[in-house]
């Protein structure tokens, strides 16, 4: 698998602050790479180098090859580029934006069977104002894919969006990484990260925190085991019972709702013999989450 | 690609109501209003006629000041009724010529035309008040066969027929130019820049000199029909006289369209948001609309702010464009005019090459 984008020590100060911190990552043809953190980590900044929209205070970027700093009108023909909350032109219809932007490139995919992708092919003809937000963000995409690009850049995609729209987004991102394209994304939704990413990078003021394969990435937990259990009661024995073999949480708001975090597959056993004692009402064991990873490597939940 | 973009911009501009109504609507609407009140067949105002005397040298007042074409005449026969009208206002001034007035068979017959007016009219007061002085005086010297010993020797800089109209005509021409292109280009692209349009497109191959000269000739392909518009409604619709050349004027059309373009975008490099540039440019069209010489000349204000106005970018510009519609003479023949606006488009260049930028960085 060769690497499309290949970014070393990037550096991006304003003033005195390190919006980038000298971080360094590659990115893999035909995969999904995630920059994941909350707002101001610097997702936004790093991919926006790499699109060659700011300049680099230091650190070198590559991008199918091409050099950012001298090759950019090389990178700009490969690449599609979606911008966090972009609008489009008020007075133009949709069929009108993409064959205007679609003028822009040298190579070009018709209007008309990318709007058929996302099912926008009846809206053709009206303005970008006449669609909803879920259609908006699907539009925004596609018109990053006039130019059949080899990379797609997608910031933020699904922000803002209800559950609906967003699923039917993931299904689109899907459908394009399937055409074998590179899709790069910056997420802070943790479900989102996971779902889509094959590979992710954790960022937080500036720095990658971690990078690795999803997967991977969620292994790395402490406690890479969770039970989810409901009793009616839970006695002071029972608790230090638990609290032996994991890390017991009472789940946020619910007074019979608990969680117990475990380290190993023989904790797990141990642990579950301990909860059928209990003769739970609920009882679901799952793994670790991204988010738990986040919370470990950063120190805060991403809503904070 | 250029093409297409030109296109593409040309639709957005007449699709953009607002917009297409500062470029073309708002002008016309002032060419109307002043072609109305100073085109061709306008009088100064109308007067009500009370002739109650049947007399030859009545009703010769009456055909001279009909013919006169000073004013709009119509005969009234009761002289409350007319003071009634001037009250309301839908009559300027009533002209009453007594009865037996120009009787000379009568010792006892009236000498005086008496003009009821309103003193807030001063424009209709002066006129009527001097043309029934004028025609009584001539009356009275005819009558006592009097020479008159001195009189007024009249000579016209310009012999063509000239009207307050032609020279608001012109004026509107450089405010239809102004408010288009400040107003168009200012708040379009901190609108563009708003909604992030201006860097999407930097994330294209697209050059940027390429979307700004497409912006800049879209708008003036607008500004050549808008320039068109009103000279045609103003000379087939109201009269107004063109004695220049035409390709003349389009030539400083374009030339001050660009200079506004230009003042357009230095003011869109300078303002964060669209709400700010329209603020700015709104400051800057208002007074220069007022100031700069559209509806009235430089030389009415107090010295020390024609002297400043007279560099404003819009004065120059209305100097030329009045030289060649007007005098039919060359824009060039007063340098200064086109030195000074061709140092606006040079400084405006400069600052918007400096500072207007698609993206940030």
């Amino acid at each position: 698998m060769s690497k499309v984008i290949e970014v070393k020590n990037l550096v991006k100060s304003y003033k005195k602050l390190n919006a980038v911190d000298g971080i360094s990552f590659y990115v893999n043809e035909g995969e999904v790479f995630g920059l994941l953190g909350e707002n101001g980590a610097g997702k936004t900044t790093t991919l926006e180098i790499i699109e060659g929209l700011r300049k680099a205070t230091q650190g070198e970027v590559k991008v199918l090859g091409h050099d950012v700093k001298h090759e950019l009108n090389d990178i700009k023909e490969q690449i599609g580029v979606q911008l966090q909350s972009t609008a489009y032109y008020h007075f133009l219809t949709l069929r009108e934006i993409l064959n205007l932007f679609a003028s822009f490139y040298k190579k070009s995919i018709d209007p008309e069977e990318l709007l058929h992708i996302v099912g926008l092919k009846h809206k053709a003809k009206v303005y970008v104002n006449a669609l909803s937000g879920g259609q908006r963000q699907r539009f925004s995409i596609i018109a990053s894919l006039v130019n059949d690009p080899k990379i797609v850049f997608l910031d933020e995609p699904t922000t803002g969006l209800d559950p609906i729209a967003r699923r039917r987004l993931w299904e689109l991102i899907t459908k394009i990484k399937s055409q074998g394209k590179t899709i790069v994304l910056t997420t802070h939704y943790m479900e989102e990260a996971e779902m889509l990413c094959d590979r992710i990078g954790i960022m937080d003021k500036g720095k990658l925190l971690a990078i690795d394969e999803t997967h991977k990435l969620i292994e790395r937990a402490k406690n890479p085991y969770t039970i989810n259990f409901l009793v009616k009661e839970l006695k002071e024995d029972g608790v230090a019972t638990l609290e032996k073999v994991g890390k017991l949480e009472k789940v946020l708001g619910k007074e019979k709702d608990y969680s117990l975090k475990l380290k190993s597959a023989d904790d797990l056993n141990k642990a579950l013999d301990c909860v059928q004692k209990l003769n739970p009402l609920s009882l679901t064991v799952g793994r670790a989450k991204l988010e738990d990873v986040f919370v470990e490597l950063t120190g805060k939940s991403i809503d904070e | 690609m250029f093409k297409k973009l030109l296109l593409a911009d040309l639709k957005m501009i007449i699709r953009n109501r607002h917009s297409l109504f500062w470029a073309l609507f708002f002008p016309l609407i002032f060419t109307c209003i002043f072609g109305f009140f100073f085109g061709k067949n306008t009088t100064v105002g109308s007067v009500a006629l009370i002739n109650r005397s049947q007399t030859e040298l009545a009703n010769g007042f009456k055909t001279a000041l009909t013919d006169s074409e000073i004013f709009k005449i119509k005969e009234e026969t009761d002289e409350a009724t007319a003071k009634d009208e001037v009250t309301k206002g839908t009559t300027s001034a009533v002209v009453v010529i007594p009865e037996k007035f120009g009787d000379f068979t009568d010792p006892n017959a009236p000498k005086s035309i008496k003009i009821i007016y309103d003193p807030g009219n001063s424009q209709v007061n002066s006129a009527l008040i001097g043309f029934v002085d004028q025609f009584i005086t001539a009356t009275s010297f005819q009558m006592t066969q009097t020479q008159k010993i001195f009189t007024i020797e009249e000579e016209k800089i310009n012999t063509r027929d000239l009207t307050y109209f032609d020279f608001v005509m012109a004026g509107i021409l450089g405010l239809a130019l102004m408010n288009s292109s400040i107003i168009g280009i200012a708040v379009g692209m901190s609108k563009y820049r708003e909604d992030q349009i201006l860097k999407r497109i930097t994330t294209t191959p697209l050059p940027s000199w390429k979307f700004i000269v497409a912006e800049v000739v879209s708008r003036l392909c607008v500004n050549m029909f808008q320039i068109s518009i009103i000279l045609l409604i103003a000379v087939y619709g109201f009269g107004a006289h063109i004695y220049g050349n035409i390709f003349i004027i389009y030539c400083l059309a374009i030339l001050g369209a660009i200079l506004f373009q230009l003042i357009g975008f230095v003011i869109a490099s300078l303002s964060r948001t669209t709400d700010a540039a329209q603020g700015m440019a709104t400051a800057i069209t208002i007074p220069m609309m007022f100031l700069a010489g559209v509806f009235f000349p430089i030389d009415q204000l107090p010295k020390w702010l024609s002297m400043f106005v007279d560099y404003l970018p819009l004065a120059p510009l209305l100097r030329m464009i009045r030289a060649v519609t007007l005098d039919a003479a060359s824009p060039f023949d007063n340098p200064r005019n086109i030195i000074i606006v061709v140092s606006w488009i040079f400084v405006c260049l400069v600052i918007s090459t400096w500072k207007f930028r698609l993206s940030k960085e």
